[in-house]
């Protein structure tokens, strides 16, 4: 009788739980959430990227809820969030940079958000596709027929290293108990160098990487906004605002091939994406070059 | 084959300046939609329809609307012939290429709605039997804002059936000079088929293939939403006003060369396209505010994608 009603106590708390957790929730028309990485097949210690693409109607400034995958034993290199509003939608790019420490074949589970479904009004939770990838092992060492030779040198060198310390440790802790403790100074941690402010040809670099990552709407309308930033106008202004705020032709033709590549048909899409990578390279080498040369 | 920018050149050398009008000309061409120009008596809107109508060759036709025209001083009229003892035909001036309505806002609103039904529908009906006007068909309409005495305002209804409106101004101090050495000895000639009717009705064909992306979609959308919400605005534009700014800014697209329109494209046509749309609460005329400003600002809180 007892354990009956400790069972319906327990199922009414986790009933009282889920109601205050989707309460809690926010209402999402979710469009898409896809994860994929720029690789299939890495080896270890060589860097890759994970990139989650999240798409919602709603016109959000975050989208804290979304749930990256467990990246198990990769070291997490970096880790960016770039979100793009508009009245027609919120796109969530989230790029980690991953290092693998281990060779083998790794799932990473697909990326989730939990929300209220705008569609069909109850809490639901939006998974991302998994992503595989193979860790291959480092460069082999081949094993040669001086490998016995090698471990008796190396054992030799070992004891005697380990003989010497013996003799030596005793004679230099005597010598400098006799010698007296120098004063404490405080050292002050030593400052930073300033970062350099961030630039417009650094945000285009940035949206240009994120881009070549997971070439979306949403990664490409980044990549052009920042190259309007890079001329001069802001968001909402169009391509001749642009062109008219900047008399670099490199940067012209970058923005050119962005708008031809956002607003183009879809079979176009290929040509002018590449088309716009090559473009915005020439301007971000370009854009290195000091003025006046 | 001729393209849209030799009619756009042709017009130029007998325009001077007004560039906003002569492209609005065009690309109503293009579009295949009728036009309303509004401006000052003498600042060459009838010039500009004659130079158009003369541009694309096919029949052109003038009407000039007063307060006694009939409905079936426009659309034609069935007569007996005594010889025959029977009905016939005769088609009036609606029946051709290009039309120039003067002075729309002069003729009483049965012989406007006449007009306009022919403009929508692209036939008419007289007697029991009903005729499709000829393809391409083109209205320009033209207006005069100041004499506004014993005229007949267009209603917004009828006024949202222009594809667009162009405002034409005064010519600045050296587009005036330019006129006067022009026009100082006589009209010159027009330049006459520049381009061929079969030669519009492709342009038509292949603007409507233009690319538009959801993105740009969306913005003519906005743009059209925003001027319900919009301050000093009664009655902001119709669902319509977002298919003309789509179908001009193909239009556009297509006499730029390009295969997709693009935010640009969209923004340029938009004063065209809703100024006539929109009409005003009181505060306007209490205020002396300038309606080209509101539609500017409507144009301005939309940020293009």
């Amino acid at each position: 009788m007892s354990l009956g009603r400790a069972a319906l106590g327990l199922a009414f708390a986790a009933l009282l739980t889920t109601a205050a957790h989707a309460a809690s929730l926010r209402t999402l028309h979710v469009d898409a959430l896809s994860m994929r990485a720029d690789r299939a097949n890495v080896a270890v210690g060589e860097v890759f990227h994970l990139a989650i693409h999240i798409r919602v109607r709603e016109n959000v400034a975050a989208l804290d809820e979304l749930v990256v995958p467990d990246v198990g034993t990769m070291k997490l290199e970096g880790d960016e969030r770039h979100v793009t509003s508009s009245p027609a939608g919120t796109d969530v790019v989230e790029t980690l940079t991953l290092e693998p420490t281990a060779a083998g074949a790794f799932t990473f589970k697909g990326a989730y958000l939990d929300a209220v479904d705008a569609r069909t009004r109850k809490p639901s939770r939006f998974s991302a596709n998994p992503v595989r990838v193979v860790v291959g092992a480092g460069a082999p060492v081949t094993p040669t027929m001086f490998a016995p030779v090698w471990r008796l040198m190396l054992g030799i060198i070992l004891a005697g290293s380990l003989l010497l310390a013996a003799v030596v440790a005793p004679i230099a802790v005597l010598t400098m108990r006799q010698r007296r403790a120098p004063p404490v100074v405080t050292v002050p941690p030593p400052v930073a160098p300033a970062q350099p402010p961030r630039t417009p040809r650094d945000d285009v670099a940035d949206a240009l990487r994120a881009y070549r990552t997971a070439p979306a709407t949403s990664s490409l309308m980044r990549l052009r906004g920042a190259l309007f930033v890079a001329a001069g106008v802001n968001a909402g202004a169009t391509l001749r605002d642009a062109l008219a705020a900047t008399p670099d032709r490199a940067l012209h033709a970058a923005l050119i091939t962005a708008e031809r590549t956002a607003f183009g048909p879809a079979h176009e899409r290929d040509t002018s994406s590449a088309e716009l990578i090559g473009a915005t390279e020439t301007w971000l080498s370009a854009a290195l070059v000091p003025s006046g040369r | 084959m001729s393209k849209p920018r030799d009619v756009l050149d042709a017009l130029h050398a007998t325009i001077v300046g007004q560039d906003e009008v002569v492209e609005a000309l065009v690309l109503a061409v293009i579009a295949g939609g009728h036009i309303l120009l509004e401006g000052a008596p003498g600042v060459a809107k009838t010039l500009a329809c004659r130079a158009l109508a003369a541009a694309v060759g096919g029949v052109f036709r003038r009407v000039q609307f007063t307060p006694d025209l009939l409905p079936s001083d426009i659309v034609g009229t069935r007569i007996f012939d005594q010889k025959s003892g029977d009905f016939t035909t005769v088609l009036g001036p609606l029946f051709a290429n290009v039309v120039l309505a003067d002075e729309i806002n002069r003729a009483p609103a049965k012989v406007q709605s006449a007009l306009l039904e022919g403009m929508q529908e692209r036939r008419v009906t007289i007697g029991p039997a009903t005729h499709d006007l000829p393809a391409p068909f083109i209205v320009l309409a033209t207006m005069n804002p100041y004499d506004t005495e014993g005229t007949y305002a267009l209603p917004l209804a009828q006024l949202d059936r222009f594809l667009a409106k162009a405002v034409v101004a005064y010519p600045s101090l050296d587009e005036e000079r330019t006129i006067v050495d022009r026009f100082g000895t006589g009209e010159p000639p027009l330049r006459a088929n520049v381009a061929t009717l079969d030669d519009v009705l492709r342009w038509q064909r292949e603007a409507h293939d233009v690319f538009v992306d959801a993105k740009i979609r969306d913005y003519a959308v906005d743009l059209t939403r925003a001027t319900r919400a919009a301050d000093l605005v009664a009655h902001g534009a119709s669902p319509r006003a977002a298919l003309a700014l789509v179908g001009l800014a193909r239009a556009r697209a297509y006499l730029e060369g390009r295969t997709f329109a693009v935010p640009d494209d969209v923004r340029d046509v938009a004063p065209a396209v809703l100024r006539h749309r929109i009409s005003y609460d009181d505060r306007i005329a209490i205020t002396g505010g300038d309606p080209e400003d509101v539609v500017r600002r409507i144009i301005a809180s939309v940020p293009a994608p």
